[in-house]
Formats: C-alpha cells, structure tokens, sequence
C-alpha cells in the first residue's frame, strides 16, 4: 500500500513535468518505476560541492537546490525545519529518522550531481528504455524529463534507509505552505 | 516652437514611465498636444482631426493586418499543437545535454518569433519551453532568457514587423527586408552566444521542488487529447518565411499561406471551419493590445509630420544628430538603454515619433533610420523590462524581469551596435 502511494507520488510528479502532457499513465508508470529503481542502485562518489545553508525556501518553495557552476549544494534549512516538524506531527518518526531530512537532501543532490555525468546519463536513459526513433534493428534513446527527479529521491531513500520515498514528504510540505497561506 | 514639443514629449515618457497612461492613450494625447502646439488648425488640411486623428489612426493598416494574421497563425501553432511537440522532440531527442535543449528551443522560439511577436510569441515557444528547460536543469535566468533571445532571432524575419517599417517610414518592403537580412546573422550570433555562453557559466541546477507533486493531474486539455501535430505540420512557421524571403511574395498572402498550411496539415474537413474562425477570434484577442499601439504609432507619426512641427523641430533636432559615421554609431549606442523602460527610443512608443521627426527633417535618410529603430528594436524585444514579452517569460520562468535584463542587455547591446555600424557603413 505505502510502495504503491509512494510510486503514485512518482507518476504524479512524471505528468506534471512538461512534455508529458499527452503520455499513457500506464508509460509513465514504467518510466517511474524504472527511474526508481535505477536510482537505488546508484553509488555516487562523494560530492565535491559546498553546502550551504539559506532560510528562505518556505518562502521559495524549496527544500534543496544543486548548482553545477561552481558546484554548490544549497540547503534550505526553514523547510528542513518544517519537515522535521511535520514528520513528528503525521507519527512519521519511523519512516524519517531525527535529521534523515536533511541527509536526504544532501543524498538527493548528490544524486543529481553524479547523474550529470554522460557514462550515467546514459546508463540511465537506456534504463528508462523510451525509444525517440528508430531505425531498422536501431534506436535512439529518448530523454524522460522528471526521471532524474524520481532517480534522486529513490537514491537518497536508499542511501539514507527511509521508509518511504521523501516524495512523501514534498507532498506533505506542499499541502502544509497551502494551508499556511490561506492561514495568512 | 520646438523646444515646447520637446518638453511635450518628455511629459509623455514621464506619463508612460510612470504608468500614468497607457502608452497607447499616452501617444495620442502626445500626438494632439503636438498637432495644437505646431499650429495645426481644428478641421482641413493639415487639421488636428483631419490630418492627425482620422488620417492618421489607418496608416498603419497594413500593418494590422499583418499583426492579425500573425496572430491568427500564432493561435493556430498554440492549438493543433504544433509549438508543443516541436519543444516535447527537443526534450526527448536532447534532454540529457540541457545546452541542446536551450538551443533546441532557441530555434523553437526564433520560428514563432517569425510569426508572431511579442508576448503572444513568448507564451507559444515559452508555455512548454520554459519549464521544460527548468526540467532539464537549465537555470531560470537562462531559460527566459533564451526565449527571448530566439524570439529576437525570428525578429529580423517577422513578417508583420517589415509591414510596419514599410508602412510607418514610407520606404518599400524590399529594403525593409534587405536591412533585416543584414540584421539577422548579429541577432542569432548573439543568441547562440548566450546559451553557450550563460550555459557554460552557469551550468545546470536541480531542485528539490515542494511544488513538483502539487496537486492532482490538469484535466485534459484539447492539445492534450489531440496528441502530437504530425512531422510535416511542424513546417507551418517556415511557410511564411519561405514565401516571402524565398519567393520575395506579399506579406499578407504569405501569412495566410501558413494558415491555410497548418490547418490542412493538422484538421480534419469537417473541423476545418470551426478551428479557422475559433482561432481566427482568438487571435483577434491576441492582437489588439498591439493593434490599438498601431493605432496610436499612426496618429503621432501624422502629428510630428505637419508642417509646424517639422517646421519646429528641424533646427533643434539636427544640432544634436551627429552625421559622422563613427560618431553616429558611438552615440546612438551609447543612448541604447534608451529605448528601454518604455524610454524615448522605444519603437514602439514615442521612438517611432522620433523616427518620424529625423525623416520628415531630412536630418538622416529614411534608411539609415530604419537601422537605428530596427537595431533599437533587438534590444526592446529582449531585455526591456515592461515589455510584455520579457514580463510574461521573467514571470512565468519565476524570475523577476530585471534580472532577465542584467542577463540580457549585454549580448542584444552588441547587436544593436553591429545593426548601427551597418546602417553607417551603408546608409550614411
């Protein structure tokens, strides 16, 4: 039941990015299955990018941000916060340890990190198996936008042993600035 | 005489700055107030509401035209879905170089900038491209701004905008379009420079997004349920362009060969006359904040050509007008920001009056103001900050409009210099 909300959240995510406005859900759902589950097997070197600390992704709308140039991790800690405390609310504390929030963030833009790398880029379109074009016993491998999103959030599930996919908690992040605002 | 209408056009940029009037009311009352102050009578020849308001409102009706059909296209790309799977085949053939992608829709937006322009351009290449860009990591800034940097790539070759030179500084369509020829390789070396350039500094960025589960899927949307346009539609945007610069035939038949080719390419017969008239009214819609501009643009420039203010303004304006090659092209690319904050060079507001006032003196040939007002335009159509188009991207990718201008300025700064320096090396 939680692995089949937790994929539902996943392909959710899938049909709200653009240029899948017109795709199959069953498609989408394979395609979110395949980038989990390449996500989970990913071993990323450790990242080489500077952290830092910020206190305006409530207002942002962000939980963690990676910047390629120069490599930067920037950590939202208002919203990390936030989910902590939401996690203690929802009786979630199995799922997300004490301070797996912002571990996850940090495996999750580690993540992103390693998947810019072409040799991974590859490895993961050919994983996602979405064929753009083919010609005879050819074919090109399409890009799946959103996929790297789900790859790095079942990464850092994985790599932070949570119990459920932090999706979860983007979602309950999500409902909690909606009601905060019309509180305002 | 001269210096009171020169004070009555800097109260109207104050007016248009300061959005106490609209531009296009703001032109009008300018046009009045200048028609009264060169001592243009009420009624008759050379009147106020003969000369100035009547005559004056149609001038530039070719233009509208144009617009329209521009417009009516646009509405067409948006609906059969055209726009859209150009941008969904770039993502899926080169999402995983985002610096692919970003040019990919550079040429997106460069083709729909040949169509239509202005916001209505932005909003097709950027409804999709944008977040698709975000997507695939290319950074908000970036993603803007290479909307606009394609859109000013299309710019040189958008139809309707060789009606309007045409039109507005009496000169045939041929030079019109043989100056935006030359125009054209400085507007995409500048763009190709800025993705390359901004991709490289910037790199890519990911975020880990509260709003990427928000909410249940959209319902579905009519492209949505249409699906891809088919491989030969997405040539609609060319059709056009290929019939006016390829086979030198008039603007409005070429434009209507673009729609007629996107219906047929895309629409069933029997739907065949709902889509032409459902997009035909929208497109109505689209055009009219440009539509009523054109409006006004006519007025003013019936207004600054009587004879009184000709008359006025000649000696005042010819002082300071440089007419040495190299100074011309250093002070009217110095006074390049000009054109930005709905400023006074601003083609599309009181600079199109300014235009008039250079040619109607004789101060500089009607050529050699093309290329200013057409150099002056690369930069309005990207990095003026109240332009709708930049609003709607800055806004839609996220980012405020002046830091799309910070990212912008210096690359269509230099494509304004380039378009300068050909206007002094071959009309001065």
């Amino acid at each position: 039941m939680t692995a089949s909300h937790d994929l539902d959240l996943a392909v959710r995510l899938l049909a709200g990015t653009p240029t899948h406005e017109d795709r199959d859900p069953l498609t989408l759902r394979q395609w979110a299955l395949a980038a989990e589950e390449f996500g989970a097997g990913l071993t990323p070197p450790p990242t080489r990018a500077r952290v830092v600390e910020r206190d305006d992704g409530l207002a942002a709308g962000l939980l963690a941000r990676y910047r390629s140039r120069p490599p930067v991790v920037e950590l939202y800690v208002d919203t990390i916060e936030r989910a902590e405390l939401l996690v203690g609310e929802r009786g979630w504390r199995h799922w997300f340890p004490a301070g797996s929030v912002r571990a996850a963030a940090l495996a999750h833009e580690e993540a992103h990190a390693w998947l810019d790398h072409p040799p991974v880029r590859r490895a993961f379109k050919r994983a996602l198996g979405h064929t753009a074009l083919r010609l005879g016993r050819r074919r090109l491998y399409g890009h799946v936008a959103g996929a790297d999103e789900l790859a790095a959030h079942a990464y850092a599930r994985v790599a932070c042993g949570l119990g459920r996919s932090p999706l979860l908690l983007t979602e309950a992040l999500a409902a909690a600035a909606q009601t905060d605002g019309s509180e305002k | 005489m001269g210096v009171v209408i020169l004070l009555v056009m800097a109260a109207g940029v104050a007016a248009m700055l300061s959005r106490k009037l609209p531009t296009a009311f703001a032109l009008v009352l300018l046009a009045v107030v200048i028609a009264f102050v060169a001592g243009a009578p009420l009624t008759g020849k050379g009147s106020v509401l003969d000369t100035v308001l009547q005559e004056g409102a149609p001038a530039l009706a070719a233009t509208m035209i144009a617009i329209l059909l521009g417009s009516w296209l646009g509405k067409l790309l948006e609906e059969t879905g055209i726009a859209g799977t150009l941008v969904r085949k770039i993502v899926e053939f080169g999402g995983d170089r985002p610096v692919f992608v970003a040019l990919g829709v550079l040429g997106v937006s460069a083709l729909v900038g040949t169509v239509t322009g202005s916001a209505p351009a932005a909003m097709l290449a950027g409804l999709i491209g944008i977040p698709a860009m975000i997507a695939v990591g290319i950074p908000k800034v970036t993603a803007a701004g290479t909307i606009l940097m394609g859109i000013a790539v299309g710019i040189p070759f958008e139809l309707p905008l060789w009606q309007f030179f045409s039109t507005a500084l009496e000169l045939p369509v041929e030079t019109v379009r043989g100056f935006m020829v030359k125009l054209f390789p400085f507007a995409l070396v500048a763009a190709l420079a800025y993705v390359l350039v901004e991709s490289r500094r910037r790199g890519v960025e990911h975020a880990w997004s509260l709003r990427s589960v928000d909410g249940p899927p959209r319902a579905e949307s009519r492209r949505k349920r249409l699906g891809d346009a088919p491989w030969y539609a997405l040539l609609t945007p060319v059709v056009p362009l290929v019939l006016a610069l390829g086979f030198e035939l008039a603007i409005i038949p070429s434009l209507l060969a673009g729609v007629l080719f996107a219906l047929f390419t895309t629409t069933r017969p029997r739907e065949m006359n709902k889509r032409l008239l459902r997009t035909l009214y929208g497109g109505f819609e689209v055009a009219a904040p440009p539509l009523t501009l054109f409006v006004a643009i006519g007025i003013l420039l019936a207004a600054v050509k009587l004879p009184g203010a000709v008359e006025a303004l000649e000696p005042l304006v010819k002082a300071v007008s440089p007419q040495n090659a190299v100074v011309f092209v250093l002070v009217f690319t110095l006074l390049v920001p000009l054109c930005l904050y709905r400023g006074p060079l601003n083609v599309f507001g009181l600079g199109a009056g300014i235009a008039g006032v250079l040619i109607a003196t004789g101060i500089y040939p009607a050529t050699a103001v093309l290329g200013m007002a057409t150099s002056y335009n690369q930069v309005f159509g990207v990095a003026d900050p109240t332009s709708t188009q930049t609003v709607w991207s800055a806004q839609y990718a996220g980012v405020s409009p002046q830091q799309v201008m910070v990212r912008t300025l210096p690359y269509v700064w230099a494509v304004a210099l380039g378009g300068l320096c050909v206007t002094a090396a071959t009309y001065l």
